[in-house]
């Protein structure tokens, strides 16, 4: 019995909650002047192709917060040592690692749109790139040790590093990048420094689906990364029945 | 119908997302069956 | 006759030199990491002007270089004295010994010699044999160099810890290192191309900032994170 049946309310809901935040982004006209509460206003240069903005910023957001969540629990794992938090950890990874990948594209998608290249090296480009040069690493070092415990504490070693040095990157990289490469042509946003989120101008209408889909992208995270925490724990049952059975 | 379509394109894109996001949801919802079987024949 | 504790566990300090001094001695006895990171400088060079040719390169993009080919010799070297440990079997010894600080620093004290000497000859190198490498503002670049190097040996020696106990060691170096040391490349080589340019010194005062408290940051994460990776 146990969640099948008071879980799934809450993700039909989220389903429906998505699938409707999907059709409003896509669906609702854009005009130069609203006048109703269902327009969006035209961003100049951009129009239709600004919509995906409703689709990246979530994907970046939560590659973000996979990337906090899964340190963490793992300085749960280094305090408790209960192999339960090293598979929360390594959860949120994956995930993070797939949000981060999403990002990085329709990163790119929207730099092609907003500046003519795919690639730009401008200080969010670049962020989001070495998020995933962080991510891959830690699969990296994971898959190289093989004792379940050892792996949890490496991993969790290399998270706790990698969240110490991050910070630094919001300093470097907006000052040097700017002084290394010319600021890209058509950068009508602005990349607001260090934060990843371009800056555009919305009106309520539009700022209510952003945040409808915010929300939305982080309860299918945390659908998502409950099914994989649970199917984690299930092996770890499965591997020490099996130990005890020896 | 086509011209309409060829006239909004916005359209098409929608009814492509809608579908994958179908079909993630439909794997996600087969992923909760199977995990909870799973769990279920586990606990013995 | 259990020997006295106080005779038993000398100081920390005294326990982390006694490490740098065995690493050193093992080197210079068999002089494995020097003479590999020597030669990794001088074939990155060579490779260097072999690319250039007669047109040279833009000063900036010359600092750049500099830096690329110092972080590969780091690459190359500063994991050796970890992995030797496990190579070698004397690990777990070294664990009952000494501290995990103890140890820490003797490795770190180790891996800033070796930094330095092999960044000075690179160094040298780029100035007798790249045409078109030139340092107007001498002060930004020393401390440049300095502090960058103070700053790979430190983020090297906690990650060499942590790949020492993995499988892939070699290949999986530079894959955790590179993430984790770009806000110290990106700074040192803005810092070096200001160096190149002759800016005042007080321009450069913005990445020296970066690169100490980076380095503060990840030695104080060092100290506290290296008990795990290290105890088994």
């Amino acid at each position: 019995m146990s969640g099948k049946i008071r879980a799934l309310p809450w993700k039909g809901l989220l389903g429906v909650w998505t699938t409707l935040v999907i059709v409003l982004s896509l669906a609702l006209p854009m005009v130069a002047r609203p006048e109703h509460w269902y327009e969006f206003p035209i961003v100049p240069g951009l129009e239709d192709k600004a919509r995906i903005i409703f689709f990246h910023v979530p994907t970046a957001w939560l590659s973000v917060l996979a990337f906090v969540s899964s340190m963490v629990y793992g300085i749960r794992y280094l305090r408790r040592k209960d192999l339960h938090d090293d598979v929360r950890s390594a959860s949120a990874a994956g995930l993070g690692l797939l949000f981060c990948l999403l990002a990085t594209v329709t990163g790119a998608i929207w730099a092609k749109f907003s500046w003519g290249a795919f690639w730009n090296w401008d200080p969010r480009q670049t962020s989001i790139f070495v998020l995933l040069l962080i991510y891959g690493a830690y699969f990296a070092l994971r898959s190289a040790v093989e004792v379940e415990e050892k792996r949890a504490t490496l991993a969790a070693v290399y998270s706790v590093i990698a969240g110490v040095v991050m910070p630094f990157f919001m300093f470097v990289i907006p000052r040097v990048l700017e002084s290394l490469h010319p600021e890209p042509l058509l950068n009508l946003e602005g990349s607001a420094g260090s934060i990843p989120v371009p800056k555009l101008q919305m009106n309520t209408t539009m700022l209510a689906v952003f945040l409808a889909s915010l929300a939305g992208f982080t309860g299918v995270y945390y659908w998502m990364w409950t099914l994989r925490v649970r199917a984690g724990t299930v092996e770890l049952r499965r591997a020490t029945e099996g130990e005890d059975r020896d | 119908m086509t011209e309409f379509l060829a006239a909004n394109p916005l359209y098409i894109v929608l009814g492509i997302v809608l579908v994958i996001w179908f079909a993630i949801v439909g794997y996600l919802m087969r992923l909760e069956r199977r995990i909870h079987d799973l769990e279920q024949s586990n606990t013995r | 006759m259990t020997p006295h504790p106080a005779a038993a566990r000398p100081s920390w300090i005294r326990s982390a030199l006694s490490v740098f001094r065995k690493d050193w001695q093992s080197e210079l006895r068999t002089r494995y990491a020097v003479s590999a990171l020597l030669m990794f400088v001088l074939t990155t060079i060579a490779i260097v002007l072999f690319a250039l040719g007669t047109e040279g390169a833009p000063a900036h993009a010359l600092a750049g270089m500099l830096w690329v080919v110092i972080f590969f010799s780091g690459m190359s070297g500063l994991a050796r004295t970890f992995v030797t440990e496990e190579e070698r079997g004397t690990a777990m010894t070294l664990q009952l010994t000494a501290s995990p600080s103890a140890v820490y620093t003797g490795k770190l004290l180790f891996n800033l010699v070796l930094v330095y000497a092999v960044n000075a000859v690179a160094v040298l190198l780029f100035f007798f044999f790249i045409q078109g490498f030139e340092v107007r503002t001498a002060s930004i670049f020393l401390v440049t160099l300095f502090l960058g190097s103070t700053g790979l040996a430190v983020m090297s020696t906690l990650i060499a810890a942590i790949i020492a106990k993995a499988n892939t060691k070699g290949t999986l170096f530079p894959v955790l290192s590179f993430p984790l040391l770009l806000p110290l490349l990106l700074a040192v080589i803005n810092a070096t191309r200001l160096s190149a340019e002759g800016a005042f010194f007080t321009e450069a005062l913005g990445e020296f900032q970066v690169l100490i408290s980076y380095i503060g940051a990840v030695l104080t994460v060092s100290y506290l994170v290296f008990d795990y990776v290290w105890k088994d």
